[in-house]
């Protein structure tokens, strides 16, 4: 497993469990009498936002154990790069709604990092003699 | 293989994603365009309004003025291409 690619698991890993924990972290402080909401939307979207934040937890640890394990990390990888491009495609419909209009050209922005950082994991993740290696 | 395959589709997602801008849907212009946009139609304020023509929703062709005298509110909603 290069460098590269453990550098790379590494960080996309960390950034998503940020993520997450901040998602959750504000459905329970949405649960504080007389709190105001952190998140833009009402008792619904904190649930959900809750629930994407244990998924993205989820996601980011098992992205980092891949960085430590080299028997894991080809289909972390692979897994990894379907899941950043079905969320780059999300932003650039995303995009084109009015719903988002105010933030303006930001969702191709991230649309294009995540498909960079999907390249990234097709091409840095580990080769299958390379995986059995590790097995 | 695959590798490859994965590529050439992230690599026309890619593409795509640089032509939105430039396509019919996204050539709506910025921010800024559009609230001087709004900024100009608001000196209408006050004025008669234009002889409207919508269509109903059965397809009948309805104009502001058949529904005088009666009170009329006008809604206006967005639509992705707005």
């Amino acid at each position: 497993m290069s460098v590269a690619y453990r550098s790379l698991s590494g960080i996309v890993g960390f950034a998503l469990t940020a993520l997450g924990v901040l998602l959750f972290g504000s459905f329970l402080a949405y649960q504080r009498p007389g709190s105001e909401a952190p998140l833009p939307g009402g008792p619904h979207a904190h649930y959900f936002a809750a629930t994407a934040g244990c998924a993205l937890i989820a996601w980011g640890g098992a992205l980092a154990a891949g960085a430590i394990r080299g028997d894991l990390s080809r289909s972390l990888g692979t897994a990894s790069a379907f899941a950043l491009v079905l969320m780059a495609l999300m932003r650039m419909l995303a995009w084109f709604s009015g719903d988002y209009y105010v933030a303006g050209d930001l969702p191709r922005a991230e649309a294009a990092a995540f498909l960079l950082a999907a390249l990234g994991f097709v091409w840095l993740r580990p080769r299958n003699t390379e995986r059995k290696i590790w097995s | 293989m695959t590798r490859w395959l994965a590529t050439t589709a992230i690599a026309l997602l890619f593409a795509l994603n640089a032509y939105m801008p430039h396509s019919a849907l996204g050539r709506r212009g910025n921010e800024r365009s559009v609230r001087a946009h709004v900024a100009a139609a608001a000196r209408l304020v006050g004025q008669p309004l234009p002889a409207l023509e919508f269509e109903d929703g059965s397809g009948r062709a309805v104009r502001l003025g058949d529904l005088l005298p009666r009170p009329i509110l006008l809604v206006f909603e967005r639509s992705v291409d707005w």
